[in-house]
């Protein structure tokens, strides 16, 4: 790669965050295969999920792209893995990182949030039904995120 | 040789244009209309024109605002102190280049800083909106100057 910005790098190196992998593609650095371990005590439990994530090329002036590979079932990630947060969207600053992005979506399977949704159905069965949501939630972990 | 509408890249439009302008010649005459008017005006506008119109231009701070950021000597910065932005040490360039905005006292890389403020209002480590902390400080201190005059 020409020139890859030194955060970038930095970024490979910097500290690891238990329960979270980023390996950047061998073509091409700006496109990273992410692993998230489901939170504990959360519906994603023992549950390993693959995301993607590209950095665009005005990154870190823009969020970096980010989606769910592993099928997951969460009202606010829909059914393209596409994820409603803040953070990837209005809320993002140049000085985030890799790994707080990453954070953040640990932090967001921790605790979903029905009234933002993005998957209208899931958060609509989430506030109707939350324990039959959870249990789907937990069934989907079991059936689509096997760790390897 | 390549014409004029070849290079320019204009040849590909020539029969929506000679459309437009038809409907144009129409509209003029027929006076009343102003609404197709309207239309087709927009019509011609580019697309990034058009969107810009409707969404507002993009979000960001003046340009001599940015200018105007107060720059930190190289003897304050300290030997480990990197801009978050680019994550680069300010020592590791022999003329660093470190502005800081005045409400928060975060510093920056003046070069990084300056294309985060031509997007956005908010300080890339607090968010604080400095747009809104300028105009405080700008009020207050025209206050103060008004005080001044009453009692001097």
């Amino acid at each position: 790669m020409a020139s890859l910005p030194k955060r970038i790098i930095k970024r490979l190196v910097s500290d690891p965050v238990p329960g979270i992998t980023a390996e950047p593609h061998e073509d091409n650095l700006r496109y990273f295969q992410v692993t998230i371990e489901g939170p504990q005590q959360s519906p994603y439990e023992n549950g390993v999920f693959h995301l993607e994530l590209f950095l665009p090329d005005d990154y870190p002036m823009e969020a970096p792209k980010v989606r769910f590979l592993t099928k997951i079932y969460h009202p606010n990630i829909d059914r393209l893995g596409r994820i409603c947060l803040d953070v990837l969207k209005t809320n993002w600053s140049p000085a985030l990182q890799i790994r707080t992005v990453l954070l953040s979506i640990q932090a967001l399977l921790a605790s979903p949030n029905p009234n933002d949704p993005l998957a209208n159905d899931v958060a609509e069965d989430w506030i109707q039904n939350e324990d039959g949501a959870i249990a789907t939630a937990r069934e989907w972990t079991k059936r689509y995120a096997k760790p390897n | 040789m390549s014409t004029y509408e070849e290079e320019h890249n204009t040849s590909a439009n020539n029969a929506s244009r000679n459309t437009i302008r038809d409907h144009f010649r129409e509209a003029f005459q027929e006076g009343g209309d102003s609404g197709n008017l309207l239309e087709l005006l927009s019509q011609m506008m580019p697309q990034a024109l058009q969107e810009e119109l409707l969404n507002g231009p993009e979000k960001g701070c003046p340009e001599y605002y940015i200018e105007s950021l107060p720059r930190v000597p190289k003897e304050k910065l300290k030997p480990e102190e990197s801009c978050s932005i680019c994550c680069c040490n300010y020592r590791d360039d022999n003329y660093p280049l470190v502005v800081f905005l005045p409400h928060c006292s975060h510093r920056f890389d003046f070069e990084c800083l300056a294309v985060w403020l031509s997007k956005s209002t908010t300080c890339p480590l607090c968010r604080d909106d400095v747009i809104a902390h300028r105009q405080e400080i700008d009020i207050t201190q025209v206050e103060l100057e008004e005080d001044w005059g009453m009692y001097g």
